[in-house]
């Protein structure tokens, strides 16, 4: 009996693992990075939905009530959905001001703050584009975050986080340089977006993006507004059109059809398109579909 | 700024023969601490507090203001129509009628609702229900954030966990027309009282939660004894995903209180909702609840039943279409012998609109023949129009 309790405790020790939840694949992918081994790590929201409309499915409340770590996006894009999943978890852990809580849009420099802030506007976010990840650079930033929240939670393995993050932020900027390399071909591109989703991108790699499918944030194309896209893009001699994996395609093929545009589809997290599986696969993917 | 500056400075200097690049070293070293002088102002200037002294605003609650309103038309009179009642479970001139009462326009209501945490410890939720003449706290509880073993505690007035719908508010409904099983036994309000909630959620991955609630059972139609506390309610759900975009909802309840006789009234139910979700905003949900009562009177007990059961398609964003039935199953008690109790059902139909998240226009129409009205069976024929809005800081719905 002694022998069984020690190798149980034994087996505790060496599996011993935090439970990281991640609202979002891509949020998750650099946990587990920084991570590795120590941490267990798993995603709320599927990338193949709108990231601001996730059905709060009771399932998801069994994964956050024995969650040790909660990493959100934040800046309102889980506005919709997690807080009555925070509510009910019932795990003091994980709620907003617990050691457990980590709110990655309080670490990044948000752009297109809006000036006022009203819903006459559509769903806007007063925070700012919550769509920071679309920005490689910003993954630095979160692997940094991550590891420091990890050892404030783990601190026996102190050093493990560290390390990792050093090995991890080494690779990301010999990533980052061959991106930027290839990006420069990419240079005054100019698009058209579905949703403001991939703003962060563009700024970051100087491609303009002229108008959104979407007459306001989250309002459904309107025939004028889309008659307006057409004219606009004739105009400009624009002739991309971004397209996320989620919204509806028909409108961007409309105006695509109308003005000899390419519809690209683009993930707009880790794994939302089939080969998007890994950070530089989502990275890459992007590059090349806007690229080329 | 800083690095631009420099750097053309640099720049330009390679353009310089050697005498000019002393000078030019001086100049940059001279901007270099005027910049160094500017960065520290604005420095200085923006970790300065510049908030109003004694200003609270940044703990102002969420605050929403959620309206409901419609347009009836019903081919029975006004008058007869808030007389009805439903054989074995409303005596005439009981019916509660808050909403869609009248023909023509309608204000339902005006309600208030505020939520906020208090401190690391509670958070708070209140919801007051204004009616044209009337104001109702509908709902004001405090409920825990962060206790220990995955439990979790609620007191106040507050909405029951029994069943499904029950702790869902009128404005999340799928159909403005509440289960004729909830009227019936439960009336408008459905179970909402005083009392006491905890809930504890299994540790497994698969969903498990059990709950059991204290109430004062101030709820006449199935209880009303509030000599003290009398109404005690139990419940077990449990949620399985049965594919990533499939999932399975499903919960027994059962409320056991004291009727207004101070006998005993049981309450049992069973409800399931299924799920599919087909894209980002299109869904197929199939939400059903079977309610059976035992009503001891003492020398008699009545034992009844009912169910409903709603089919709802969520096409995109905007447009919603949905069915329901109710019906009646069992209904053991004094009917009068000279109407026909049978068959006490009634059809629903629903089409949605919503332009944004936080408005809708829904038209629904429903036969119903589960009235009598005059003494007689009465079947109505009904259709509505209603607007409803939350404006504000209203949060999302739970599941």
């Amino acid at each position: 009996m002694k022998s069984f309790l020690l190798i149980m405790l034994l087996a505790s020790l060496g599996f011993a693992s935090v439970k990281v939840e991640a609202t979002y694949a891509s949020l998750g992918a650099i946990a587990k990075k920084v991570g590795g081994d120590l941490v267990s790590v798993h995603v709320l929201a599927s990338s193949q939905y709108d990231p601001h409309f996730i059905v709060p499915k009771p399932s998801l409340l069994s994964k956050l009530r024995r969650a040790d770590l909660l990493i959100i996006n934040g800046g309102g894009l889980e506005l919709g959905w997690l807080p009555p999943l925070m509510r009910s978890a019932n795990n003091g852990k994980i709620q907003v001001g617990a050691e457990g809580f980590l709110d990655i849009s309080h670490f990044v420099a948000m752009i297109d703050k809006p000036n006022s802030v009203s819903r006459a506007f559509g769903d806007i976010h007063a925070e700012g584009n919550p769509h920071y990840i679309l920005d490689p650079y910003n993954v630095l930033i979160i692997a940094k975050a991550v590891a420091q929240k990890l050892s404030q939670l783990d601190s026996q393995n102190m050093q493990t986080y560290k390390k990792n993050l050093a090995n991890f932020t080494r690779e990301w900027h010999i990533y980052l340089k061959d991106l930027d390399k290839n990006m420069l071909t990419c240079k005054d591109k100019k698009v058209i977006q579905y949703h403001e989703l991939f703003n962060y991108f563009l700024k970051r790699y100087g491609i303009k993006s002229y108008a959104t499918i979407e007459p306001l944030p989250g309002i459904s194309p309107s025939s004028k507004h889309t008659l307006k896209l057409i004219n606009l893009m004739r105009e400009q001699k624009i002739d991309m059109i971004l397209q996320d994996v989620y919204h509806e395609k028909k409108t961007a093929h409309f105006i695509a059809s109308k003005t000899d545009a390419k519809v690209k589809i683009i993930p707009h997290d880790v794994g939302a398109a089939k080969g998007s599986e890994t950070l530089e696969d989502f990275y890459n993917m992007i590059a090349q579909r806007i690229c080329h | 700024m800083k690095k631009t500056l420099s750097l053309s400075l640099l720049l330009s200097s390679l353009l310089y023969s050697d005498s000019e690049l002393s000078e030019i070293k001086e100049r940059l070293q001279q901007q270099d601490i005027k910049i160094q002088a500017l960065e520290k102002v604005a420095q200085e200037r923006s970790s300065v507090n510049q908030s109003a002294s004694f200003s609270q605003n940044a703990y102002l609650p969420d605050m929403a203001l959620i309206l409901n309103m419609s347009a009836v038309s019903r081919d029975v009179k006004n008058s007869e129509y808030e007389t009805y009642s439903i054989p074995g479970f409303i005596q005439t001139g009981d019916a509660a009628i808050p909403f869609n009462k009248e023909r023509g326009f309608n204000l339902n209501y005006a309600e208030f609702a505020i939520r906020s945490s208090v401190d690391p410890y509670f958070e708070v939720f209140a919801n007051f229900h204004l009616h044209p003449n009337e104001f109702e706290i509908g709902e004001a509880f405090v409920q825990t954030r962060a206790l220990p073993y995955a439990l979790f505690l609620k007191a106040g007035k507050f909405k029951s966990s029994f069943g499904r719908i029950n702790s869902k508010h009128q404005h999340s409904w799928n159909f403005d027309m509440q289960p004729v099983i909830y009227e019936a036994l439960f009336g408008p309000d459905a179970i909402s009282d005083p009392g006491v909630q905890l809930q504890y959620l299994f540790p497994t991955d698969t969903y498990i939660m059990a709950g059991v609630e204290a109430m004062q059972g101030s709820n006449e139609r199935s209880f009303g004894d509030t000599e003290e506390n009398n109404l005690y309610i139990g419940y077990l759900k449990s949620s399985v995903d049965i594919t990533d975009e499939f999932s399975f909802l499903g919960g027994l309840s059962i409320a056991h209180g004291k009727n207004t006789t101070a006998n005993t009234t049981d309450v049992y139910g069973a409800d399931i909702t299924l799920r599919q979700q087909l894209d980002s905003y299109s869904s197929l949900v199939l939400q059903a609840e079977y309610l059976d009562r035992n009503k001891d009177l003492g020398d008699t007990t009545d034992k009844q039943a009912g169910l409903y059961a709603e089919l709802v398609y969520k096409v995109n964003k905007n447009y919603s279409a949905g069915v329901r039935y109710d019906a009646i199953t069992k209904n053991e008690t004094n009917l009068s012998p000279d109407i026909d109790c049978d068959n006490l059902q009634r059809y629903g139909a629903m089409l949605e609109y919503k332009p944004f998240e936080f408005s809708r226009l829904r038209l629904q129409y429903s036969y119903d023949q589960t009235k009598i009205i005059n003494g007689e069976r009465r079947d109505i024929n009904e259709v509505i129009l209603s607007l409803n809005i939350a404006a504000g800081a209203h949060g999302a719905h739970s599941y």
